[in-house]
Order: structure tokens, then C-alpha cells, then sequence
């Protein structure tokens, strides 16, 4: 990593350099050790913040309510969820009226980042059809089973613990792969592979405007200081206090925020909300400052570290589901499959640093949950150990953490 | 949540203290899966002395209450209400001593939840009463069945015992009303029935033969299941919920038998006692986790541990004990004693989940989810 990374900001250093002498004549004045982050994630211009992301908040909000929307029986229908997921401005999709004022909406963003994306039309239509089809297939296939008890084959009810699931033939609820799948298919894929990415922070003139100070139309930012704070609305958009999140991580969501909360919990990665959130905040000053490299260095320390969460939360899932089974408890493994199913989705979303590709590419990813629902004739009904061990091997071994390490809480 | 950080900060330094002092004190055992205690007399002493007579004992209550609920709907009047509200209170205080082995057929059926999901939904109760169509088979109708569903037919329809008959005798749906009660009272005592046959014919034999020192070995399963029922359903479900401690206010409407009311305080006893029974090995003491312990002298800061936890099963008992029978009262007068009496049971789940499961060489086998 080291070794790749030198090269790249030595590389960046002299692009800089080159930039800024072109333009005034003076010698390199920013070196990486002056961006100082402030102690919470708070920057100001002329005395107010220029700190933004209500459309980044709006979504999560969006997404928490059509989420709810997927067990509401006596209320939604195919046209109701899908309204709201592909809502258009001042359609009365939502209970909040900000929401349905708003011009924003969740499905044109999944699977829409500049560099995933922006060339691959075809891929990013295939992955919304997936989304659709998870709020088609739960009308069409729970719905009409809600109140029958599940079996191999049979849609319906399952006991997990004191809560009920509703699942599909095979034992997947579909809220939870739309859930976990929406958290890597629009917030992962925003935070990763758009706003954090070159190409959307450096596109146009945003280095001059901001090298310059120059804000935005009727704002208070600079294009590049707006991005980069895009990407951190879709972890930090529901936060009590987004200036200091880490103290309610986990709680303000139920997307990424809450999972690396939950990964946060595990001894083996316990600093990982430190290192995301700080990682965030020394990136946003050095657009302050000026300083690409280390703008650039913070954006592949939150991309490995978000990959990571994605990562050690599946297996964890997985490897929780696996002990269900070894105690003859097959369908109490099924809510935890459905997350692990959501989240082994959104591997296809995470970003290898130093690259323009994911930890697994989506190929691979729709090879494992196929492994996952065609283990045997009845998908979660039949799941084995060995082959969750094997889909949690297959995983880990993409990453520099063990199995072992993702699943336990020690 | 910021309430269980704590808490496991707490259990970690309470297993690092352990762990330095089993170091160097003599007398200390490692903790071992593989010693030489007779389980298989232990498992034996549960399913002979403790748990075969528990069921039993509950199946003749949960017949005689579905008796007095036929009388009742039957002949609906307030002697006959009256009469079966008291056979309903004798059988859900019974109910406390099997609760906790949520173990085979139980577990198979959901036994515990079944029976004791609380708080009860009135208005799921309602729905099916009014259109007649349910089937309490389904997981979504626990909290629409079982003693708290009871509490609700016989102790919450109205404010007078004559307001609660009207609806037996002159309301519309009257005839709905007794289906569904006598449907609730079958239910509980089938369901008792299953699990007592079950132990009766097959299981307990398989139960006592299966004393490997693993994760699905009886023992540890069972240990499982009395911790994660003191935890849960006890301290949590009777004291801990509705007194707020996992919450921003106290919630008074999720009491154990919430109708009837002044019943609260008796059901914590019984279950507490319950515990203590299980824990000692019954009334006649014969083999269980506490000479377990003994057997492997497991020691904690200087005192024997089996000890430590009768001791602390008695100031719980004793503090339960100052509160009103009454839960709502209690936590609407003085709910700090509601909390202090949640602190002496969480300080047993810390003795049995921590200190006794690591001395047995036992895995913790559940995780707290992550509520979604």
C-alpha cells in the first residue's frame, strides 16, 4: 500500500506543483503535514458554515420509509413502494411532506456513481431491475402468504425469536437484501466511487473556484467543499450532531451509519469509526488548505475502510447463520442469511484502493449469493455450513482480516 | 445501548479480575468441560426431581383452567368469571416454574412464547374476534394468545366484572367472544400437553444421555436456556422494560399481567424463586450447578461462588419483595425501586452468565441482535 501510495502523491506533488506555478509563480507554500482537521467536522467561511447535504439526508429518509413500507400489508402495494422509490417531486408518496416536496429520489442514484457507472449503462439499469424486483417480489410473493406459515417452497411466516419474519420460497426476506443491498447499490457506491471520487471532486474548474474561494451561486461552498460533504451525508445525514457523529454512531440509521457502528462493537476493529470519521475530516481541511494529495490520501482510507465494514458485517451475518444451523435451528438463521445475502450484494460497491474496481467484482459477488440460494433444492431451507464457510472464505480472502476475525464480537 | 457498553465494560473487568486471581490463589480450579462431575446425575436430577414434575404439575393447572373457562362459557356470569380468574392466576403463577426450559419440544413449538408474550395486542385480539379468522400457529400471533391474552378477555374487557360478562352474554358478538376465550385456554393447555408427552415419552432419556461437554450437549444447552431466561424474559421482561431502563421513559403498559394488575410483583417472585430452585438443584438439593461449582471449588474474590449466587438470589428476592404487587403503581410512585431491584438481578446475570458459565466451561450461545 505504502509502496503504491508514494509514487502517487510524489506523482501528485509535481501535478501541483506544476499547477500552481503556471498560475502565480510561487513556489509549493502547502506541504501534507500543515492540513491540520479541526476537532469536529465543522468549517466555516465569513463566519457561517459551508457545510451541506440535505439531498444526502432526504434519501436516507426516503429509503428508511420505503423500508417500512415492505411489511405494511394492509397498505402498500407494487405502485406505492415502487412511487416511492422512484418518487417524483410533489408526488404524495411519503408520510413527510419534505420528502414528497422534494425532487430528489432514491432509485435513480442506485448503482449511479461517476466511475462505476457513468460508462456502464447496462449494469447500473440491471442493478435498479434487482431493486425493483425485491418490492415487486415481496407484493407478489409474501404479500399473499402473510398469513401462512413458511416451508420449503412456501413464502410466508417464520418465528425468530419473538419476531416475525415473512421470507419467499427459499427462505430470503426481501426487505432486508433490498435493506443491505441498498446500502452498498446507493450509499456505498455515492461515498466511493462519486463524490470521493478525482473525477467528480476535480471536474470543471472545481480546483480554481476553490483554489480561489470561489462559492457556489447563492451558497456558501465551493463546489469540490460540497462534494466532498455529499459523501459524508449518506454515513452522517442522520446523525444528532454531524459535527461530532461518532457519538451516536450506530443509532442514526439503519444503513451504513448503523453497521459501522456494529463493526465498531468488535475488538478487532474498534477503531474503525475513529478512522472513517477522521479521515472525513482531515480530507474536507485539506480542501480548505488546498491540498490534493492529502485530500486524495484520506478519500482510499475511507474507501478500504467502508469496504471493510461491508465485508466483516456479511461474514459476521453469515457465520451468526452458520451457528443457528449447527443447532438444528435452521429458519432462526434466516433473518440473519437475508442481511448477509444484502450485504455479500453490495461487495460489488466497495473500492480497492489505488484502483477503479471493487474487493469483488460483481460477477463474483452474483456467483456467492447464487451459492448462497442454491445450496440444495430449497435455497435457505438447504443451506449447508460448509458452504457458508465457504462463501465467508471466499470473501475474507479478499481482505486482510479472517473469518475468524469478522465473526465474533471479541 | 450505551447502558449495555457499559455493562460489558463491567462483565470484561469482572473476567479480568477472575482470571488474575485464579493466577495464584490455591484452591482455584481452571475452568474445565473435561472434569470428572457426574453430568449425567446432573441431567437426571433436572429432568427427574425438577423439570418432569414442573410440567406435570403445570398441565393438571393448565387442564383446570381450561375446565373453568368451558364452565365459563358455558354459563357466563360473574361467580363463574370470578372463578375462573382465579384458576387463571394459580396457572400463570405456575406457569413461572417451566418457563425457563425452553428445551426440545418447547423449544420446537415456542413453548414460552406462546404463553407469555407480553404486552398482549387488544386490538390484534379484537380483529380476530371480529372477523373470526386466526390462526395461533402463526409467529405473528403470539402477542395474541397465552396468559397475557387471558388477562385481557377476563380482566381488561371492562371496568366492572359485570361490564366484562356483558360481553359473554348481550354484546353482538358474544358467541365470538367465547370462542376465542375458550380457544386461548385449549391452546395453553395442548400446547402443556405436547411438551409433557413429549418428556415423558423419549425425550427425557435422550435428554439425560446426552452429557458431552459441547455446545449441543444438554447440559450446556439448558445452561443456555435458564441464563438467557433470567436475562430475557425475567429480568429484562418483568423489571427492566417496563421500569425504562432500555428506554427514554418507563413504560407501565408493558407489566407482566397488566390488566389484573396487582398479580406483578407474585409472578417475579415465583420466577426468581423458580431460578433458585433450578440453580440449587430443587427443594432436596441434589445435583446441579451449585454443587457443580462445589465440585470444582470454584472460588471469586475469596468466597465460594455457588454461594455468591444464593446470596444474591436472596437480596433479589428480598428487594422484590418491598415492592407493590402492583407493578404499575410501583413504577408510578417510586420506580427507583423498580430500578434498584433490576440492578440485584442484573448483578446474578453477571455472576451466572460470567463467572459460573466460564467456570463450567461454558459457551454464551446466544448474542443480543441488533433489533432490526
Amino acid at each position: 500500500m505504502t509502496k503504491i501510495l508514494l509514487p502517487t502523491l510524489i506523482l501528485g506533488s509535481l501535478f501541483f506543483a506544476s499547477c500552481t506555478s503556471d498560475e502565480d509563480n510561487n513556489p509549493i507554500t502547502v506541504d501534507p503535514v500543515d492540513v491540520n482537521a479541526p476537532a469536529t467536522y465543522t468549517f466555516e467561511r465569513d463566519g457561517s458554515s459551508t457545510v451541506s447535504f440535505d439531498g444526502q439526508t432526504t434519501r436516507i429518509l426516503m429509503a428508511t420509509e420505503i423500508l417500512s413500507k415492505f411489511t405494511d400489508f394492509d397498505n402498500s402495494t407494487e405502485v406505492s413502494i415502487q412511487n416511492m422509490f422512484a418518487h417524483v417531486e410533489g408526488a404524495n408518496d411519503f408520510s413527510n411532506a419534505d420528502l414528497n416536496a422534494s425532487n430528489k429520489n432514491v432509485r435513480s442514484k442506485v448503482a449511479a456513481s461517476q466511475d462505476y457507472f457513468s460508462t456502464n449503462a447496462t449494469g447500473s439499469a440491471q442493478i435498479k431491475t434487482t431493486f425493483d424486483g425485491f418490492i415487486s417480489s415481496q407484493i407478489n410473493e409474501v404479500f399473499p402468504n402473510r398469513n401462512t406459515v413458511a416451508e420449503p417452497g412456501v413464502a410466508g411466516q417464520i418465528a425468530d425469536g419473538t419476531k416475525t419474519r415473512y421470507v419467499n420460497t427459499k427462505g430470503l426476506e426481501y426487505n432486508q437484501a433490498f435493506a443491505k443491498g441498498l446500502l452498498g447499490a446507493l450509499m456505498t457506491d455515492q461515498v466511493l466511487n462519486n463524490y470521493l471520487s478525482e473525477a467528480v471532486l476535480d471536474e470543471a474548474d472545481n480546483r480554481e473556484t476553490n483554489n480561489n474561494d470561489v462559492p457556489e451561486v447563492n451558497a456558501n461552498f465551493t463546489t469540490m467543499e460540497h462534494k466532498w460533504d455529499e459523501a459524508y451525508g449518506y454515513v452522517y445525514g442522520l446523525s444528532a450532531n454531524a459535527a461530532t457523529p461518532n457519538v451516536t454512531i450506530g443509532e442514526d440509521d439503519k444503513f451504513l451509519n448503523e453497521y459501522i457502528g456494529r463493526v465498531n462493537e468488535d475488538a478487532d476493529f474498534n477503531t474503525i469509526a475513529k478512522d472513517i470519521f477522521e479521515a472525513f475530516k482531515l480530507g474536507r481541511a485539506a480542501i480548505v488548505a488546498n491540498n490534493y494529495e492529502v485530500r486524495d490520501a484520506q478519500a482510499e482510507i475511507i474507501r478500504a475502510k467502508i469496504s471493510e465494514v461491508i465485508a466483516i458485517r456479511g461474514i459476521y451475518y453469515l457465520q451468526q447463520a452458520k451457528a443457528k444451523i449447527e443447532d438444528g435451528n435452521q429458519t432462526e438463521a434466516f433473518h440473519a442469511l437475508s442481511e448477509a445475502y444484502g450485504f455479500v450484494y453490495s461487495l460489488q460497491f466497495t473500492r480497492k484502493p489505488t484502483t477503479n474496481s471493487p474487493y469483488l467484482s460483481g460477477t463474483e459477488v452474483n456467483n456467492l449469493t447464487s451459492q448462497l440460494l442454491n445450496d440444495g433444492a430449497n435455497g435457505f431451507w438447504t443451506l449447508t455450513p460448509a458452504t457458508i464457510d465457504a462463501v465467508s472464505e471466499s470473501i475474507a480472502a479478499k481482505f486482510s482480516f479472517t473469518v475468524v476475525q469478522a465473526a465474533s464480537l471479541d | 445501548m450505551k447502558y449495555w457498553k457499559l455493562l460489558s465494560v463491567f462483565a470484561i473487568l469482572l473476567v479480568i479480575f477472575a482470571c488474575t486471581s485464579e493466577d495464584g490463589g490455591p484452591g482455584d480450579n481452571p475452568p474445565t468441560g473435561n472434569d470428572s462431575f457426574d453430568r449425567g446425575a446432573m441431567l437426571a436430577n433436572w429432568a427427574d426431581n425438577i423439570i418432569v414434575p414442573s410440567f406435570t404439575s403445570f398441565e393438571s393447572d393448565a387442564g383446570t383452567l381450561k375446565n373453568a373457562t368451558n364452565l365459563f362459557v358455558d354459563a357466563p356470569s360473574v361467580q363463574n368469571l370470578q372463578q375462573l380468574r382465579l384458576l387463571w392466576e394459580k396457572s400463570y403463577v405456575n406457569f413461572q416454574n417451566v418457563a425457563m426450559f425452553d428445551i426440545g419440544k418447547a423449544e420446537e413449538i415456542r413453548f414460552r412464547d406462546r404463553l407469555n408474550i407480553y404486552p398482549t395486542s387488544a386490538s390484534k385480539i379484537e380483529g380476530f374476534i371480529a372477523n373470526g379468522n386466526y390462526n395461533l400457529e402463526l409467529p405473528s400471533t403470539i402477542d395474541a394468545q397465552g396468559f397475557p391474552a387471558l388477562d385481557y378477555m377476563i380482566n381488561g374487557l371492562g371496568a366492572t366484572d359485570t361490564e366484562i360478562v356483558d360481553y359473554y352474554t348481550i354484546n353482538a358478538n358474544a358467541s365470538a367472544y367465547k370462542e376465542y376465550l375458550k380457544t386461548l385456554s385449549e391452546t395453553i393447555a395442548q400446547l402443556t400437553t405436547n411438551v409433557l408427552e413429549d418428556w415423558n415419552n423419549g425425550y427425557r432419556d435422550a435428554f439425560v444421555a446426552n452429557i458431552s461437554s459441547s455446545a449441543s450437549g444438554s447440559v450446556d444447552k439448558l445452561a443456555n436456556d435458564y441464563i438467557f431466561y433470567f436475562e430475557k424474559s425475567l429480568r429484562a421482561g418483568k423489571v427492566g422494560i417496563p421500569a425504562g431502563v432500555f428506554s427514554n421513559e418507563v413504560l407501565p403498559q408493558k407489566v407482566e399481567a397488566f390488566y389484573k394488575k396487582d398479580i406483578s410483583e407474585k409472578l417475579l417472585l415465583e420466577s426468581i424463586n423458580a431460578c433458585k430452585r433450578f440453580f440449587n438443584g430443587g427443594n432436596n438439593g441434589g445435583e446441579s450447578f451449585k454443587t457443580y461449582l462445589d465440585f470444582l471449588n470454584t472460588i471469586k474474590n475469596g468466597a465460594d461462588l455457588a454461594t455468591i449466587i444464593n446470596t444474591q438470589f436472596d437480596v433479589a428476592l428480598s428487594k422484590a419483595n418491598t415492592l407493590n404487587a402492583d407493578f404499575t403503581q410501583q413504577i408510578a410512585t417510586d420506580n427507583f425501586q423498580m430500578l434498584e431491584t433490576y440492578n440485584e438481578l442484573q448483578r446474578n446475570v453477571i455472576l451466572l452468565k460470567v463467572d459460573m458459565l466460564q467456570a463450567l466451561d461454558i459457551n454464551v450461545d446466544y448474542v443480543d441482535t441488533d433489533g432490526d
